[in-house]
């Protein structure tokens, strides 16, 4: 029994011994374990604070104003959702949100907002050298000539108002294109069709842009160029960057030989349809308006026939009430074939002043694009016009082309082109013009 | 003696009975802690919603329309992107400006851990079986790896230029990530979690030279990698380029080089896999791949500031942020179908669209809302107040989940 109590008694006093031990060395244990939270704790924060005065603005919350729709009662209380006898207004109101923004994305958002309220400026300028080699027909002062052309466009663009934009274009040309010394119908040189006052600048558009009904319909004032939004063309419509002949930028029958003041409508519900219409001033000789009354509709179709990638296609009708009042339409089509192949027509029939036919107007081409050429970005193409007048004059003209991108603002193009003439009372005489465009937009 | 020893022995049981008084209270706390409310039961019939400005992820019932609730990550997080784990129990969102990825557990809506990875967390993406959470961090040009059995980030893969988007193969084998400040995709070996390989998606044109402010001031390269729904082949778009890249999945190598419009942002690809999209911002057309022949077959007129491309009622909806309209195209006759005007003076950001393929939940960050749209009848309706800027929406298992 003695035994027996005293080996409990050393029994209780190991399990004592035992659980002071343990009770000792818990607060240490836990104390140790709570420094090393803190140690790796701090560590973070220390990296945290590194990252944050590297990276990071301050975290001053943001202020943003909000545009708000609440509901006005007739004591003038606002409330957030609709009571009896509220209306709806629209208000605004500050918000404080905890957006952390980086320096470099402030000082973008405060550039890029200094930057949307300003005037936006644009230039295009062109350098067009070409020579003239008659080789058939009656010698012209052209045979052997040189003539040069060098064109600069000034843009200027505004937001003026929601979905309200003013632009304008001032030009000045300098030069002297091959026209004249060579009879031609339709210009070798696309840029010659804007010349009208040497070494002057002039005001080619300055107009007024709206757009209205879920921006469906644009509607523009002002001092227009309607070949801007008709007889459109994928492949042969910018004498900057593709063909340089005026017969493959625009169709003849369009009779629009300057711009003036007018008015273009285009409603387009982003569809497979778009409906275009517009009128402007067409000689800058009348004296009113009504004088000088040139209107013209057009409907678009985009389609892709057979499969083939998109296609656009155009019918238009214009009359002109200048003169003896005369109507022409046309149609313009240019539908891919493949991702780098586009092929282009042209159709125009204008009625001929002082004839009894119409003068008849054609063209076709193809442009190669996106990949086929020694850059990813050059383009080439050729084309093919003919006119065929009342009077039983005719022209045929044949031009490639070759884009070089040698930079994004700048492009280098080398033209070659073949025109016959083939003049009722004259004979047929033939030109090679080749020549070499230098154009920079920026 | 003998008391001593008894008041010892006292002393110890108190001290005893104390540490285990205090234990069982530990332990009730923790259970009354776990045992939360649980709100949401089917994870498929959610909208996930991350609020950029008010830091938090909200999440919308599919079939009311109605708030369930919010996970609040912290001031200044500001989530990016989130995603759903395959079995619907956590949701994985960066915080791009805390540094951080956040776990939050699905069906009690709680934040449930913070892990600390590398800067700018934005873009990320689960694993096929689940196991694995890569977390893309743009600023640190790097990877991080989230065992989602641990929820620890395993390890931290470095050697990316901007890595923007992860894609997965199916068989979760590899992973390949866009290098949005490079003109390569990187691929990762999932196993070892290793960069194994750089594939270059196409070269510089030579007349760079003569034009260096281009390449140099700026880089766009690749964001996304686009998978086939084979998982055979990989569509790679460079910005800078104008280029889709195809790449062979089983070798690793680029097998097409296809020119599309300027500035391709990347591929979306529809639902039936038949075509890549491609959102080309640079000249605002839209280029439709036919993913059979890996030829363009139509570039279409589109807005500007395209953030994503959705599919729904055999159509496409490709978002043009800056101008609050839905540019249309019909799939099958790959046509323009008009533009939905969702607000005047709105950024609308990117979408997601249901299991079923009719509805495109879309995130409209400046009026803090979320806009329903019907693929079918193209009704449009509004779900305000849904938080702060919210940049973007997802729904488990959706076709069109991504980000910008």
């Amino acid at each position: 029994m003695i035994h027996t109590n005293k080996t409990r008694n050393r029994s209780n006093n190991i399990v004592l011994l035992a659980l002071l031990t343990i009770s000792a060395s818990m607060p240490a244990f836990a104390q140790t374990q709570e420094n090393e939270a803190l140690l790796k704790r701090i560590s973070e924060l220390e990296q945290r604070l590194i990252e944050l005065e590297t990276n990071t603005v301050l975290s001053d919350p943001e202020t943003r104003v909000k545009r708000i729709e609440v509901f006005v009662d007739d004591n003038g209380i606002e409330h957030e959702t609709q009571v009896p006898g509220s209306q709806k207004v629209v208000t605004y109101q500050r918000e404080r949100f905890y957006r952390r923004q980086t320096i470099n994305e402030r000082i973008e958002d405060a550039l890029a907002n200094a930057e949307s309220r300003n005037v936006q400026l644009g230039v295009d300028a062109a350098i067009v050298l070409q020579s003239v080699q008659q080789n058939k027909g009656a010698k012209t002062p052209a045979d052997g000539s040189i003539y040069q052309l060098a064109s600069t466009d000034i843009y200027f663009t505004a937001g003026l108002a929601q979905n309200t934009l003013f632009f304008a274009d001032i030009v000045g040309l300098s030069g002297t294109p091959q026209d004249a010394d060579t009879d031609e119908l339709a210009q070798t040189n696309g840029y010659g069709a804007r010349l009208v006052q040497q070494n002057d600048l002039s005001l080619r558009e300055a107009w007024l842009m709206t757009e209205l009904w879920d921006q469906q319909l644009s509607l523009t004032v002002g001092r227009v160029d309607l070949t801007n939004y008709f007889d459109a063309n994928a492949a042969a419509n910018d004498e900057t960057t593709q063909f340089l002949s005026d017969a493959l930028v625009n169709n003849p029958a369009l009779g629009l030989s300057e711009n003036g003041a007018g008015m273009a409508l285009v409603y387009d519900p982003k569809g497979i349809f778009s409906i275009k219409a517009g009128y402007q001033q067409s000689t800058r000789a009348a004296t009113s308006l009504s004088d000088s009354f040139y209107k013209l509709v057009e409907v678009d179709y985009r389609a892709n026939p057979f499969q083939l990638g998109e296609g656009n296609y155009r019918v238009w009708y214009r009359q002109d009430n200048t003169g003896t009042g005369l109507s022409a339409y046309g149609i313009s089509f240019d539908q891919k074939i493949t991702a780098n192949t586009t092929a282009f027509t042209r159709y125009g029939n204008n009625e001929a002043e002082g004839e009894t036919g119409d003068d008849i107007h054609y063209s076709a081409g193809v442009r190669f694009n996106n990949g086929l050429g020694f850059n990813p970005e050059d383009a080439w193409g050729i084309g093919y016009a003919g006119s065929e007048l009342a009077n039983n004059d005719e022209e045929h003209l044949l031009e490639g082309y070759y884009n070089l991108r040698i930079a994004e603002k700048l492009q280098l193009s080398f033209h070659l082109a073949c025109l016959t003439e083939k003049m009722a009372n004259a004979g047929t005489t033939t030109y090679i013009v080749p020549g070499t465009r230098l154009q920079a937009s920026f | 003696m003998k008391t001593v020893k008894t008041l010892l022995l006292k002393i110890m049981l108190l001290k005893i009975m104390f540490f285990c008084l205090t234990l069982s209270f530990s332990n009730l706390v923790l259970a009354v802690q776990t045992e939360k409310e649980i709100k949401i039961t089917d994870p498929s019939k959610v909208v996930v919603i991350v609020n950029r400005d008010s830091n938090d992820i909200a999440f919308m019932d599919i079939e009311t329309n109605a708030l369930i609730g919010s996970v609040f990550l912290g001031k200044n997080v500001n989530p990016h992107m989130a995603m759903m784990s395959r079995d619907g129990r956590w949701v994985v969102t960066g915080g791009t400006r805390a540094n951080k990825a956040y776990i939050i557990d699905v069906a009690t809506l709680t934040l449930v851990k913070e892990i600390p990875v590398d800067f700018a967390p934005e873009h990320l993406a689960f694993s096929p079986d689940g196991r694995y959470y890569y977390q893309g961090n743009p600023d640190g040009d790097s990877v991080s790896v989230i065992d989602m059995a641990t929820l620890v980030e395993i390890k931290r893969i470095h050697g990316f230029a901007e890595p923007l988007n992860i894609t997965f193969t199916p068989d979760g084998s590899k992973a390949y990530v866009g290098n949005y400040g490079a003109h390569w995709v990187g691929v990762i070996d999932v196993t070892r979690h290793e960069l194994l390989k750089k594939i270059h998606v196409g070269r510089t044109p030579g007349i760079a030279a003569l034009d260096p402010g281009r390449y140099l001031e700026e880089i766009k390269g690749i964001s996304n990698v686009s998978i086939s729904n084979d998982g055979r082949y990989l569509y790679a778009a460079d910005g800078d380029l104008g280029i889709v890249s195809v790449i062979d999945s089983r070798e690793d190598k680029v097998v097409k080089i296809i020119r599309v419009g300027a500035d391709p942002w990347r591929a979306y690809m529809s639902h039936d896999g038949r075509y890549a999209v491609v959102a080309n911002n640079g000249d605002e057309t839209v280029s439709f791949i036919d993913t059979r022949k890996n030829e363009v077959v139509a570039t279409l007129e589109s807005g500007p500031d395209m953030m994503g491309i959705n599919f729904a009622a055999d159509k496409a909806f490709v978002i043009s942020s800056s101008s609050g309209f839905l540019y249309v195209y019909d799939m099958k006759t790959l046509k323009p179908a008009g533009r939905i005007k969702i607000g005047l003076n709105l950024q609308i950001e990117t979408a997601t669209t249901d299991t079923a393929g009719q509805k495109i939940y879309l995130a409209s960050s400046t009026d803090h809302s979320v806009y329903i749209i019907d693929g079918v009848t193209e009704a449009v309706t509004r779900v305000a107040d849904v938080g702060l800027y919210p940049w973007g929406t997802h729904i488990l298992d959706s076709k069109d989940n991504y980000c910008h």
